[in-house]
């Protein structure tokens, strides 16, 4: 069935992303160093970007 | 058969702690090649840490130049790299990489797709979008899910096989080897393992 075998994918994948990357403490610092978020942002940090509200839709018929 | 079977319908609400490094990698990137570093960029970049893996050696690496390296000279590096008089050693922009010039065919193929995907920036900002911290900083708004619901990992894919794979790889390589890096020679090799990651991962959904 295709939702076993998404779900197989899936977490194959999922265990390769945390052997490679567990070991990185890098998610707490970039924490600190994203941009600040573009919405409340006085001043555009970085290049400031943002989804607009049709991205929701976008992603339910997404085809590139 | 697995623990989180039972979370399929609401899978997507949350991202995944997997997801979450990816997209905490990506904002390294992305502030590390944004701009000149600053002060409050090169404290941050002091507090990575990484195991003994090729990708957490590398993290370990970029921390402890952040210690050492003087700041003036951290700033003169990036614009010696990357701004130069009239050009840098290197030219971080998706066109240039592919063909050779700015604001060619690629960056016109990405504003169609950002446009697609609902992203735009913000209001004052010049440069292309095709910079390579803009790609990355797209990325990680992708995997959070900045305002809405992640993008699927399909998605994400396909936004990452079209702007990121045909040249970032090169981009990293040519940093590590740039005759001017210092600070920045262990953010190319993160870049640069990290995109092998990433396309290796992609790989897996087939």
């Amino acid at each position: 069935m295709k939702d076993r075998k998404d779900d197989q994918t899936v977490s194959a994948r999922r265990d390769f992303l945390k052997l490679s990357t567990l070991g990185v403490a890098a998610a707490g610092a970039a924490a600190a160093i994203a941009p600040a978020k573009p919405a409340e942002a006085a001043e555009p940090e970085g290049s400031g970007y943002r989804e607009t509200a049709h991205v929701r839709t976008y992603y339910e018929t997404a085809r590139f | 058969m697995s623990a989180n079977a039972g979370g399929l319908k609401h899978r997507d609400a949350a991202v995944a702690e997997e997801d979450l490094l990816r997209a905490g990698v990506y904002d390294v990137l992305a502030a590390v090649f944004r701009r000149e570093p600053d002060s409050i960029l090169l404290a941050e970049l002091r507090k990575l840490q990484g195991d003994d893996t090729t990708l957490g050696r590398a993290f370990a690496a970029l921390a402890e130049r952040a210690r050492t390296i003087d700041p003036t000279a951290a700033r003169h590096e990036y614009t010696d790299l990357f701004i130069g008089l009239g050009r840098g050693e290197l030219v971080p922009f998706a066109s240039y990489y592919l063909t050779g010039f700015l604001h060619e065919k690629p960056l016109a193929v990405l504003r169609d797709d950002m446009a697609r995907l609902g992203i735009e920036r913000q209001e004052g900002v010049a440069e292309p979008e095709d910079h390579i911290a803009s790609l990355c900083e797209m990325m990680a708004g992708l995997i959070r899910g900045r305002f809405l619901e992640p993008a699927p990992v399909r998605l994400q894919r396909a936004f990452f096989e079209r702007h990121l794979a045909p040249w970032a790889g090169h981009f990293f390589s040519d940093v590590e080897a740039a005759k001017s890096a210092d600070l920045y020679r262990p953010a190319g090799t993160i870049g640069r393992l990290f995109m092998e990651i990433e396309a290796a991962a992609f790989a897996m959904e087939e």
